[in-house]
């Protein structure tokens, strides 16, 4: 399973002057000093790189397969969704932010296009995610899409072969644990060849955009 | 949504002594006034073990202030964490990009002047064990506690997003 290390960021070059400067203009309480925004309790980079929002496969490759679990408990294989385009999307259900607000993008996106997409949304959380909770879930917030799990072993692989990465977080004893992962989703073509990555941020129009584009 | 707005005043005097010409300063006091605006929260189901609220933070006051406490009688525990990347992102043609992470805030900064945005993607209330589905056109209390000024209560309507 890929992983990466968590690593203490730097001390921000511009913490020294901005400590220095208040030290110089020596101002009120609660006036200066204000440069850290926020008291984290792990040190890691603030700022999520959206970087491009959007980026082709060029030329397309073949999407790697994807055998896992539905949300009723039945083996699905990616193959079975050829003829139409499909989203692949990886997280979790006790994903807070990032996950619904990727998913209610995609919901978006497919209210723009009048061509039917296959969505599937594949668990890096199996310990938690069993079927029923993927069913649960799907059913809530994406009804129509397929929620994927497995075991800890498949999904490792799944992950592996997707080029997702994920690990788990410690978090605070009322939100238990969170899953770091990779954020991207996959779009494919009818044929199922990958053809796009999307970065979260994209926004509903320019996913609409590029299901228009590979289904035209 | 209508902004809530609070003050409060810092009395006290500080003094400190410039390292690099031997003046005084001396301030008299300063003040954090704090507005928030366009709460909202994910419509999500009680099943769900978190669900998300957002919403805009300004301190027009000329003292800084911080969020150190949420409270809602919509869920058991409610904690601002922040969605953070980890791990270097690879915006290039391979499919391994960077993750994303969360983690918890103690205490969030409101420069005087200055504004801070819960957002997807960014800082957000964490409503943790939803004691009822968010549905949309739904309404939940959220109480935000200041450093500075206190409690601000605030509605958020319920959306999609």
């Amino acid at each position: 399973m890929p992983s990466r290390s968590l690593q203490p960021g730097p001390w921000p070059g511009w913490l020294t002057p901005a400590l220095v400067a208040t030290v110089l203009l020596a101002a009120c309480s609660g006036t200066a000093g204000s440069a850290p925004t926020a008291t984290a309790w792990a040190p890691v980079a603030t700022t999520p790189a959206l970087g491009e929002r959007v980026t082709a496969y060029d030329p397309a490759r073949p999407a790697p397969a994807l055998r896992l679990t539905d949300q009723d408990g039945r083996p699905f294989d990616l193959a079975s969704f050829r003829g139409r385009p499909v989203l692949v999307y990886f997280g979790y259900t006790h994903c807070p932010d990032i996950c619904p607000t990727t998913l209610a993008d995609i919901r978006a996106a497919l209210r723009l296009v009048d061509v039917p997409v296959g969505v599937v949304f594949v668990t890096v959380d199996p310990a938690r995610d069993d079927a029923a909770a993927m069913k649960r879930y799907v059913d809530y917030y994406a009804s129509g899409f397929t929620g994927l799990t497995g075991n800890k072993a498949e999904i490792a692989a799944a992950a592996d072969a997707w080029g997702v990465s994920y690990r788990r977080l410690e978090s605070t004893p009322a939100a238990g644990y969170a899953m770091a992962h990779s954020t991207e989703t996959y779009l494919l073509d009818a044929a199922g060849m990958l053809r796009h990555h999307l970065f979260f941020g994209a926004g509903p129009e320019l996913i609409a955009e590029r299901i228009r584009e590979i289904a035209g | 949504m209508k902004p809530a707005r609070r003050f409060a005043r810092l009395s006290g005097l500080l003094i400190a002594a410039l390292v690099a010409g031997s003046v005084l300063v001396g301030c008299s006091s300063s003040s954090a006034s704090i507005i928030v605006s366009d709460p909202w929260a994910r419509a999500s189901s009680a099943m769900a073990s978190a669900g998300a609220a957002y919403l805009k933070i300004e301190n027009t006051g000329s003292g800084a202030d911080a969020l150190i406490g949420v409270s809602s009688p919509a869920a058991t525990t409610v904690e601002v964490h922040e969605t953070v990347a980890m791990g270097s992102p690879a915006p290039g043609a391979s499919g391994d990009g960077g993750m994303m992470g969360m983690q918890p805030i103690a205490r969030l900064e409101i420069p005087a002047g200055g504004s801070v945005e819960l957002k997807p993607g960014s800082y957000h209330i964490m409503l943790i064990g939803l004691k009822q589905d968010l549905k949309v056109g739904d309404s939940i209390e959220i109480t935000l506690k200041f450093e500075k000024v206190g409690e601000i209560k605030v509605t958020a309507a319920v959306r999609e997003s």
